[in-house]
């Protein structure tokens, strides 16, 4: 044998694949198919059997508090893709195209991941005494005599949900589409304002179309969280907001596994056909 | 011309974002030096004091309001962590390894792993508690099931941090060790390591970060109070009242992660000039 056929060989073993595959198997893939099985079982008040039903299906779909919590996860989901593809985009605009010196992009990137070294739940947190009734927003739009009375709405509301994801998530939109504004040649943009093009078409044609890779992986990111958030929701709406996390979680703390289950499985599937449409747009493994 | 008027637009903008991201944190850091054990989780703050603070290290008399229940959490998070870190970076070292050559089936195992990454938390949990409980029958841990789902959740991070450091790396002084008859394994430990250890730190560091602040798989997947990680412990102070201890935790808990990326970068440092030096040793010789 030559060095040509056993270095190639050598570089890489196939068996070296195997503990990965084994692991995720057992503890991802084997208790995903357990929920779709356990959706089937019987609950009864206090215990649960192996008997197959569709019974905890049925409930689901007849109960307006189930499929309401899907509504509700749906379109929190989209309004918070929605902000924070509003809020980031810019952010990533400016650092990965506007800002020339590749050490300033870097710092402000930095400063975009510190808040993350929090613990999630007290990011969560500290939002309450920025909304309550006696939040900091209130008193500084009271002190700017902008309004008189304090805003009410602002906490254990709907609203509040999505001002907290959306300042949690949106680092997530940046990064990425950032990463993709870095990579585009900077001769095209020349190129193209050469020929007499103005921003908005540069912007249109050839700046947007481009990122559109770091707004698809953006977007699977935020997407993949909010669908599967029931902490944020929990605490910033005072429980009046339940995302079918907040079911699943609720559920089990009753020991009512089969409903869980059930909740478990429709979000599996929601999960599925979002990053199956987003994957359709971008390969991702090509990106990397 | 347009970038004179939307640069300074945009350079304003993002003072404002910047804002937006640090201005709750800001209003906990004011909050929870708030006097204590009266002052209450919201302004004015009444008189500036480091209760709170003292409180975490138990320093302050017993009062009405009880200690956040974290000392072992910590511990135990820690531990968990660690754990976490370095089976997670082992396995992401192996499969990077694999990757470096096509095999069959290499872009569903691609996917395979990369899920873990994307299933939420709640569904694993969910799923591992299930498997744990209804159909084998054994207890939760923290150091059994919810290890489990943490290294599923954070093997992904690596294996993608080390495929990328694996994909930019240069094979021929792998196979100048390998016609110099060093067997693989040397190879390996002496060359092939060594040069990816920036990557390796890079995955450790994910790996660890990302399994101290896992929350909904340890909700799930570890057992019960006996069992509470840190995020645990500070989601049981959610469903009562909150008070300014748990806003100066949060502040200590950053200040330990900046302590932690102090490490790594001063760790990343060294290991980047040694490489140079190393390199410069090369062009010597």
């Amino acid at each position: 044998m030559t060095d040509a056929t056993v270095a190639p060989k050598r570089r890489g073993s196939s068996w070296l694949i195997l503990p990965g595959i084994i692991w995720m198997a057992l503890f991802m893939v084997v208790p995903i198919l357990m929920i779709c099985y356990v959706s089937f079982w019987t609950q009864t008040t206090f215990n649960i059997s192996s008997t197959p039903t569709l019974a905890s299906w049925k409930q689901f779909f007849s109960s307006d508090t189930y499929t309401g919590a899907l509504w509700t996860t749906v379109r929190i989901w989209l309004i918070v893709l929605a902000t924070t593809f509003a809020i980031g985009y810019p952010t990533a605009l400016f650092v990965g195209l506007f800002v020339k010196s590749k050490t300033l992009s870097t710092v402000l990137l930095v400063i975009c991941v510190i808040p993350f070294w929090t613990s999630f739940l007290i990011r969560v947190l500290a939002w309450r005494p920025m909304l309550g009734k006696e939040g900091a927003i209130n008193i500084i739009l009271m002190k700017l005599h902008i309004i008189s009375q304090p805003i009410e709405v602002l906490l254990f509301t709907e609203l509040s949900v999505i001002i907290g994801m959306s300042q949690i998530y949106c680092v997530f939109m940046v990064g990425p589409i950032a990463f993709m504004l870095g990579r585009i040649d900077r001769n095209i943009i020349e190129a193209a304002r050469d020929l007499g093009a103005g921003f908005g078409r540069i912007f249109w044609k050839i700046i947007f179309p481009l990122s559109l890779p770091g707004v698809v992986v953006g977007a699977i990111f935020v997407s993949v969280m909010v669908l599967g958030e029931f902490a944020t929701s929990g605490a910033l709406s005072g429980r009046k907001v339940n995302l079918l996390g907040n079911i699943i979680v609720t559920q089990v703390g009753s020991l009512k596994w089969a409903m869980a289950s059930v909740t478990g499985v429709i979000l599996t599937v929601v999960m599925g056909m979002v990053i199956a449409v987003f994957l359709r747009i971008v390969d991702l493994k090509q990106e990397l | 011309m347009e970038s004179r008027v939307l640069k300074p637009i945009l350079a304003l903008y993002v003072a404002a974002f910047i804002l937006f991201l640090y201005g709750p944190f800001f209003v906990l850091t004011i909050l929870s030096f708030q006097q204590g054990p009266d002052g209450g989780p919201q302004f004015p703050i009444i008189e500036w004091s480091t209760y709170w603070y003292q409180q975490i290290f138990g320093l302050t008399p017993p009062s009405r309001i009880a200690p956040l229940p974290v000392g072992e959490a910590l511990i135990r998070s820690l531990v968990l962590a660690f754990m976490t870190m370095v089976t997670s970076t082992v396995l992401g070292v192996m499969s990077a390894q694999a990757f470096r050559r096509k095999f069959r089936g290499s872009t569903v195992v691609f996917y395979l792993i990369v899920l873990g990454m994307m299933v939420p938390g709640v569904l694993t949990g969910l799923g591992t508690s299930l498997l744990a409980n209804n159909v084998i029958g054994i207890t939760r841990h923290w150091y059994t099931t919810a290890f489990a789902t943490h290294v599923a959740y954070t093997y992904p991070f690596a294996f993608l941090v080390m495929l990328a450091i694996l994909n930019r790396f240069d094979g021929s002084v792998e196979e100048a060790a390998w016609s110099l008859g060093v067997n693989p394994w040397t190879t390996f430990r002496k060359v092939t390591f060594p040069l990816i250890f920036p990557g390796v730190l890079s995955a450790m560091l994910f790996a660890f970060t990302l399994s101290l602040d896992e929350f909904p798989r340890s909700l799930f997947a570890a057992g019960g109070t006996e069992d509470q990680t840190l995020p645990l412990a500070i989601y049981g102070t959610f469903s009562v009242e909150i008070h300014p201890n748990i806003f100066a935790f949060g502040v200590l808990t950053t200040l330990f992660s900046f302590a932690l990326l102090s490490v790594y970068g001063v760790l990343m440092g060294l290991s980047v000039r040694r490489a140079r030096k190393l390199a410069m040793q090369e062009d010597i010789a």
